[in-house]
This record gives C-alpha cells, structure tokens and sequence, in this order.
C-alpha cells in the first residue's frame, strides 16, 4: 500500500526515466510556442484574464532585468573638493551608484502619492428629479405629492416614521447605511466605523436634513475605537469624514477622515 | 476506515475566483440593453449576484465539509493531526474558510437587496459589479488558509491507513535497532531500512495473516529518552500511535548496542513510557541476536533487561533479523497475547452477555460404538509413508507399465525411452536431457518428437517453407483430406457410369436377339443425350460466369423466365405442363421494383407465335397481341439538316445550333425557358456566427 513518500522513495530506489531530464527541457521550451497560441486562440472573459496575467508577468519581468541592470551600472561623479581627502586618494574619481539614487527617488514618490492632499473639494450637484422617485397617491392614482429617496441615506436611531398619510419622503430600508469604511490619512488604515450624523450635503440642505448620503457628503463617524486623544488628553469619539465613493453605486460608503 | 483520499483538491484563491467569475458568465444570461424595461435589468443583475453567491458557497462549503473534523474521528488520527499539522492552525484554517462563506452569504443578501432600488440599467450594473468585487475580495484575503489546507490535503492523503480498532502490532524502540527490519520480514510492507538512526520518518502500516485472520503490524519512528515536552514530531507521531492505540506492543531493545546506546539507556527509555504500556500486552524484544547472542550476554545485563520486564509485565523473547532466527515465535507469541487479552476484553464487556444466551453448543452423541473414521485411499497413505521417510515412490507393476506406455506414445526415442523410463520410472524431461547431452549451447531441443501424427515416420519428414516460388503455408487446407476422399468418390461413381456405357455398347455388340439389341440401342442414345445435354448447360453455364456486364437481378430473370419458358422445359423433361401452369399462374406475383409496364408482356419479334405459351389465356392473349404498323411509321424520319439550300448553309446551322445549346447543356437546363434557381440562399452558406477568424473559407 503507497503511504507517506512513496513517490521520492521509488524514486530514490529506482531513479527517474531516462529521458526525464528531456521531457523536462522540452516541456519548457514548448511553454512559450504554447502561451503564443493560447494568446490568439483565446476569446472572450478566459482572453482577458490570460492577457491580464501575461501582462503582469512581462512587467514583473522587465522590472527584475531593469533592477539586475541598474544594479551594474556604475557613474563617475566629481570628487567633492571642498572636503578634506587624503593625498593617496586624490587622484581617484568617486563612484556611486544608480541604484541608491533611484531608490531614494522612488521612496519619495511613494511618500508623496501616500499623502491625501484634499478631500473631494468640488462635487456634481445632484439634482431633485434625480434624487427622488415620484409616488402617485390617492384613490385614482393622481396626487402626487409623495417622493421616494433613491440614494443612500442615514437614519438616526430613535426615528420613527410618520403615519404614511403624512409621510412626504420615504427612504427605504435596503439603501438604509449605518457604517462607512473610513481611511485614516495618516495612518494609511481603513475602518469600519459607525455613523453618528450627516454634517453636510454639499448638494442642499435639505439633503443634509434628510440624511442623503452622495459623494462629497460630510459625515460624523464614531472614532472611540481608534484611541485618538485630543491635545487635552481626552478620548476623542466623534470625528467628520468626507466620502469618496458613490454610495448608491457600491451600495457601501467609503470616506477619509478628516484630520 | 477513513477515506482522507476522497478530499478534494483546494484550489488557490486566485484560481478560484477565475473558477466562480467565469462560471457566473457561462451560467447566466449575457443580452442586456439600456431600453430594456427597468425589471428586466434588475432580474438580469439580480441572478447574477444570486448566482455568484451560490457557487461561493458551494465551493467554500465543499472545503469545509470536505476536511475531517478532529471532533469526529478516532483520538489517535486527531492527535496525529495536531502532531503533524497544528491543531489550533487546522481550525483555525477551516474557520476562516466558513467565515468566508458567510460573510459572502450577507455580501450577496445585502446586495440583491439594493438592487431592487437600482433605478438605471448602469446603476444596476455597478451594484453587481461591486458585490463580485467585494466576494472576491474576501476570498482573496484567505489566501493563505487555501494553501495551507491544499498541503494539509496532500499530506492526508498519504497518511497510512490504520484501523485504530482492528488487531494491531505496534513495534517501537530506540532508533536504529531493527523495528524497520522486523516490519519487511514479517509483513508484506516495503519499509526503507538503512545503517542510521531516524530512516523512518513517519508511521508505516503493513499487514499479515495469523490464524487465518488479518493482522496489522505499525511500524513507528525511533524515539530517544527525552522529556515529552522536547520531542520532534517524528517521536511524537511515534507517541501518538503509543498512546491511542490498543495494540500488542513490541519493544525492541538491541543488545548488541550497535545502535549506539547502551542496554542501560533503552531500560530507561523502557522506563520513562512505561505509562503508555499500560493495560496493552507488552514484549520484550531483544534484537541483534547475531552480533550479540543470549547467551552470552553478560548476567548484569540479563539481570537488568529481566528485572524492566518483570516490574512491567512483559514477557521478554529474542529475535535475530539477519538470521531470521526468532521472527515468526516473536510475532506469533505478541499475536497470541492480544488475542487472549482481547477475548478477556470481550469477555468482561456487556456486549457477550447480550448475546450469550442466545448461544447453544451442541454435542453430538454416538449413536453406536463402530469406528467411523474418514477414508483415506491406499495410494494416499502410501505416498504420505513415502514422503515422511524421505524417500521416492516405489511403483507397482501396473503403474510401471502404464507410464511406459505413456512415454513410448510421447517420445520418439520409441522402445529406448520406455525402457528407460521403465527403469527410472520418470519419464525424462527435456532437461535431464539438455543435462545430459552437454548442456546450454551444446544441446538444441527437438521439437518435432513429440508432434501428435497418425504415423510416426511422419514426424521426421522435412516440409518445405517455399515452393515454386510460393509460401507453402499459403496453399495449405486443413480439410484437404476429406475432400480428396469425397472427389475419389465422384471418380469412382463416374469410372461406374461409363463403364455401364461401354458394357451398353458391348451388349449392343453382343445381342444376338433383334428385341435386346432395340433395348441396347435405345440406352446407348439416352447415353449419349444425356452427356450433350450436359455438355450443353456446362458451356451455357460458362458463358453465364464468363459475361463481363451488369447482371440482370434475379427477380427480374426468374419472373421472366417462369412463364414462357416454363412450359417448353417441362415438355422436354417429359412431364405434363398443364397443371404447372395452372400452379404457377395462381401463384401471387409479388411485385418488386416500382410499377410500370409489365415485365412478362409478350417479346418484340414473333417469338410468342410459335404457340408455346399454353398457359396464357384468351383474354391476356388478346391484350397482349401487338398492333400491327401503321403505314406512317413505315416512312423514314427526317434527317437533320434537310431543307437547306447546300450544304455549307446546313452545317452552318447545325453549329449554330449546337452552339446555343451549349450553354444550356452546361448548366443542366431543361431548355432556353428554364430559368430554375435551386436553392436562393443555400443554409451551410449564410448561418452560424462567425468567430474570430478570417472568412475566406466560405
């Protein structure tokens, strides 16, 4: 009965078929003629993911080789003249590497696209027909008087609707959001935190009132878990955050703390 | 007993989001336009999330239920799980695989749920394209619990297959001491042993039969005298086994200390999990008893192994793996200790008295006091002295003869053979004879003697592969006897036919009478129209085979035939055709081919006159008689080209003619009206799509 390393004993007792090391350096070589004709061949959703794929490995591929390049080439630059240097070493020219300098660059960058600079400062204006779906009242149908939210919103936790012949604005229960993941800046981190309030929605007031969530809005989050103490010493709890995406699109809200 | 085999391979993360993603393609519906209705687009992009969200779960719940669960199987394969891939990891594993599979759940609810508010067709779309994302996203967080269960599985799948509850052999001791060894002599397991410590490096599980039952022998890994806190996970697999196993152990113990620790260590050893031995038959085995023998063994040493075995309760044997001296008492006394022990084990447990008392042994009694013992041939009982006193055979007279005869009738060294064989009483073998005549090489083997003929001379006669340029094989009828005799037979019946002829023609000669000699005269004609008669249907005959054109179909030639022909042919035979017409005319005529004018009508030229047809009636006579020609027809038909005015003019216009024909003829027209279009769009030319290549093939 085969149990535990079967194969690398039979191997180890009877070695490998002769031309394994053949069948091996074929395989290889073939892979590429293979990949090509896969390339033409493919269509549709399995052509797409293939090229994704390939692409992602020619550009891990040119990175390496640009890495293995740049770590050989060498550039004389001028000895610093105003330093002092010994008199065995003044004839020589200094040399210094491409590579520390690239890197240094590349950190910068990193740092520089890792900064928020601003939250989202201009935003569509959205207007009313878009934001409310019209509801035909009464018994022929023909009052129309009602509206019905179609972005998302927040709801406060003690609301309670009113009598549904009073109601003037529903909003509905599936676009309904108590959470956002909020992204702290600084620490480059995203949380799932509660909403306490819309602040502010750029696109009118009466948005604000109502709760409507839409990209731009400004919103109190609950930060307790984060820690975060004021100058004063004292636990801050609730912080504003700008969201980024469009809710009623991802049917998620995501925003930056505002710090 | 568990079939960790069955597992199903786990897929990496991104492998199975390409899986889920392209499966949700395949499966769901791919037409969607913006002025479709708003219900519409919704249902499109709610089955997708749906769908989405059931093959996550299923292929996250396969995994789950896939993998045992280490509350579900035997302690020992828990325990060796934990020892071998982490107890807590493997949960932990598994659980992050079912968190997945539940928040993606909530994920696909959660989504659905707000498409139904999805007011545009790109709304909608964005609202599924986010839930995909957001299921992918969570499993591709997972990454690296897939890939540890994958190499959890394909570690699984090797484990031995041990019954943790079956009759067990359990071998343990220091490394090196010869429990690999003991294990390929015993079992029919293919252990690897090698001269250094540790070779093994998990459990091995191989099996025997004792007592007509099946038995389970456990190899373990070599363990050293540590405390349980610092032992490897080879030991522990090793300990594992120990501890969970009700099984009859086997402690070997080399005193011969070529595995490098004295008889003093592996006591201690013996010592320290003595707590593991507790409740199990236990054996002492003393190994390498080539290198160091029993009995030479020093008495402090003896004392020692004596007084470990004694505090224990072991019994202690002694086996020699090179010298096989020993293996078999050792497995058979561990064998039968476990039995007994887990007859005693069964014996106390509650199970036997459920069922005891549904037991009856009975006794049979005698019913006289003769002897009845079972009968036992002569030559049986003979042959069994024979064999006990090591000697051959002896034979008796008959037999001697009879094996004679059989060797006479096989070989063809003839009466030599048999005297021989009468004299040694075997018949000789091809290689007592190869033996004899010099040997291999030397002695080329005759095939031929033994070949089974009706004469024996025959055997030797040499058979030529080719003759005359042809392989002989190829010509060769294996019924060319039987009809050979059966051609010598129609030989003879004919050499007796002609002979009556001439003795005709003698009697012809002879008969003196006028009467005989008319007698004689009449048989020789009805000789000799007989043999034209035949030579007539032979060249007929000949002719029919020889012709090189179309055969007209039987039907067709028996149905002409029958009816004119019929007649005459019964009229020369002698026999009265009347009633055959009458026959053959009530016989149905079974139609075949398709209707048409009748095949049996009566032949262009006056054959029919001649007023053989008796069996045709009045009436069909009547139908049938040609009408005679007309005086028209006797004028010649125009020929063409008359009327022209010379001759070249008449050629001209044949041409002409011909040539607008021509193109008529070509395309298979009927005339110049014919404007037929077969087909307008011929379907293998304008359906199907078209894929991605170039269309010059149609």
């Amino acid at each position: 009965m085969p149990q535990n390393e079967y194969m690398e004993m039979h191997r180890k007792r009877y070695g490998r078929r002769l031309d394994h090391e053949e069948r091996i350096r074929k395989k290889e070589a073939r892979e590429a003629h293979r990949n090509s004709e896969m390339s033409k061949k493919l269509q549709g959703i399995r052509a797409k993911l293939f090229h994704k794929q390939r692409f992602k490995e020619k550009v891990a591929m040119k990175k390496t080789i640009a890495a293995h390049e740049e770590k050989d080439s060498r550039a004389r630059v001028a000895p610093d003249s105003t330093a002092a240097m010994p008199h065995y070493l003044l004839d020589r020219e200094g040399v210094s590497r491409a590579k520390v300098l690239s890197n240094t660059v590349k950190q910068k960058r990193k740092e520089k696209a890792g900064k928020w600079s601003v939250p989202i400062p201009k935003v569509k204006p959205i207007a009313d027909d878009e934001m409310f779906n019209i509801i035909k009242t009464g018994k022929k149908q023909n009052k129309a008087w009602k509206r019905m939210i179609t972005k998302v919103t927040f709801v406060g936790e003690g609301f309670t609707r009113k009598p549904p012949k009073y109601e003037r604005f529903i909003r509905p229960m599936a676009l309904r959001h108590k959470k956002a993941h909020v992204t702290h800046p600084e620490l480059q981190a995203t949380f799932c935190l509660d909403i306490i309030g819309v602040k502010k929605n750029p696109s009118s007031t009466m948005y604000t009132q109502l709760g409507v969530i839409t990209k731009g809005t400004v919103i109190e989050v609950n930060v307790s878990d984060l820690g975060l103490v004021t100058p004063a010493g004292k636990v801050v709890w609730g912080k504003y955050a700008q969201v980024t995406n469009n809710p009623e699109m991802d049917n998620c809200i995501n925003a930056v703390l505002l710090v | 007993m568990y079939d960790f085999k069955a597992v199903k391979p786990v897929a990496k993360a991104h492998e199975l989001i390409d899986t889920v993603l392209s499966r949700v393609m395949r499966k769901s519906a791919t037409q969607i336009h913006p002025q479709f209705h708003i219900t519409r687009v919704r249902e499109f992009y709610m089955t997708k999330v749906r769908l989405a969200q059931t093959f996550w779960e299923e292929k996250l719940g396969q995994i789950v239920t896939d993998f045992p669960r280490l509350d579900d199987i035997h302690p020992f394969y828990a325990d060796l799980i934990n020892v071998l891939y982490d107890r807590d990891h493997y949960k932990l594993a598994l659980g992050q695989v079912n968190g997945a599979k539940n928040i993606i759940t909530a994920i696909g609810k959660d989504y659905v749920r707000a498409l139904k508010y999805g007011d545009t067709a790109f709304r909608c779309k964005h609202i599924k394209r986010a839930a995909l994302g957001r299921m992918c996203t969570v499993v591709r967080k997972h990454k690296a619990a897939l890939e540890y269960l994958e190499e959890v599985r394909k570690h699984l799948a090797r484990l031995p297959a041990i019954n943790p509850n079956t009759r067990t052999l359990l071998v343990c001791g220091f490394p090196n001491v010869g429990k690999s060894s003991f294990m390929n002599k015993v079992t029919n397991a293919d252990v690897d042993v090698q001269p250094y410590a540790f070779t093994t490096k998990s459990l091995f599980v191989g099996h025997c039969d004792y007592r007509y039952v099946p038995w389970q022998v456990i190899d373990t890994p070599g363990i050293l005298d540590k405390p349980l806190e610092a032992r490897n996970t080879i030991e522990m697999q090793s300990i594992t086994a120990l501890a969970h196993l009700q099984a009859a152990i086997l402690f070997f113990l080399d005193i011969s200390e070529t595995c490098g620790h004295s008889i003093q260590a592996q006591c201690d050893l013996f010592d320290s999990i003595k707590p593991l031995f507790a409740r199990k038959p236990l054996t002492i085995v003393c190994t390498k008893t080539d290198l160091q023998p029993m009995s030479t063994l020093d008495d402090a040493s003896k004392a020692l192994i004596a007084a470990t075995a004694k505090d224990a309760g072991a019994s202690i044997t002694s086996l020699s793996n090179v010298t096989e001296e020993g293996v078999m008492v050792v497995r058979n006394e561990a064998c039968d200790q476990l039995l007994a022990s887990r007859t005693d084990a069964k014996k106390a447990g509650s199970r036997l008295a459920e069922v005891s008392h549904r037991l009856v042994v009975t006794m049979p009694k005698p019913r006289d006091t003769r002897a009845r013992p079972s009968h036992i041939p002569a030559s049986v009982a003979r042959a069994r002295a024979a064999d006990a006193a090591g000697e051959d055979l002896p034979m008796d007279a008959d037999e001697a003869a009879a094996a004679a005869a059989a060797a006479s009738s096989h070989s063809a060294a003839g009466p030599a053979a048999a005297a021989s064989s009468r004299t040694e009483g075997i018949r000789k073998l091809e290689v007592d004879l190869e033996r004899e005549q010099g040997g291999v090489g030397v002695y080329s083997a005759d095939m031929s003697k033994n070949y089974l003929l009706d004469e024996e001379d025959w055997k030797r006669d040499v058979m030529p592969e080719i003759m005359d340029g042809r392989n002989v094989v190829d010509y060769v009828d294996p019924e060319i006897l039987t009809r050979l005799e059966a051609l010598e037979a129609e030989e003879a019946a004919l050499e007796a036919r002609y002979s009556r002829e001439a003795a005709a023609a003698s009697a012809l000669e002879a008969a003196k009478t006028p009467l005989e000699r008319a007698e004689a005269i009449a048989e020789a004609r009805l000789a000799k129209a007989v043999r034209g008669q035949r030579a007539v249907r032979s060249m007929q005959s000949r002719l029919r085979q020889a012709t090189n054109s179309a055969v007209m179909p039987k039907t067709v030639r028996g149905r002409a035939m029958t009816r004119p022909g019929l007649a005459a042919h019964l009229e020369t035979l002698g026999m009265d055709a009347s009633g055959a017409a009458a026959v053959a005319k009530a016989a149905p005529v079974r139609r075949q081919g398709k209707r048409g004018r009748s095949t049996d009508r009566r032949p262009e030229d006056g054959e029919g006159a001649d007023g053989s047809d008796v069996e045709m009636d009045e009436g069909v006579e009547r139908a049938k008689r040609r009408r005679s020609k007309s005086v028209m027809k006797g004028v010649a038909a125009p020929q063409e080209g008359e009327g022209f005015r010379d001759l070249e003019m008449k050629s001209r216009a044949i041409k002409s003619s011909r040539r607008a024909q021509k193109k008529m003829q070509s395309e298979g027209r009927k005339g110049e009206g014919d404007r037929f279009i077969g087909t307008k769009m011929p379907k293998h030319l304008f359906s199907g799509k078209r894929g991605i290549g170039t269309t010059d093939w149609r």
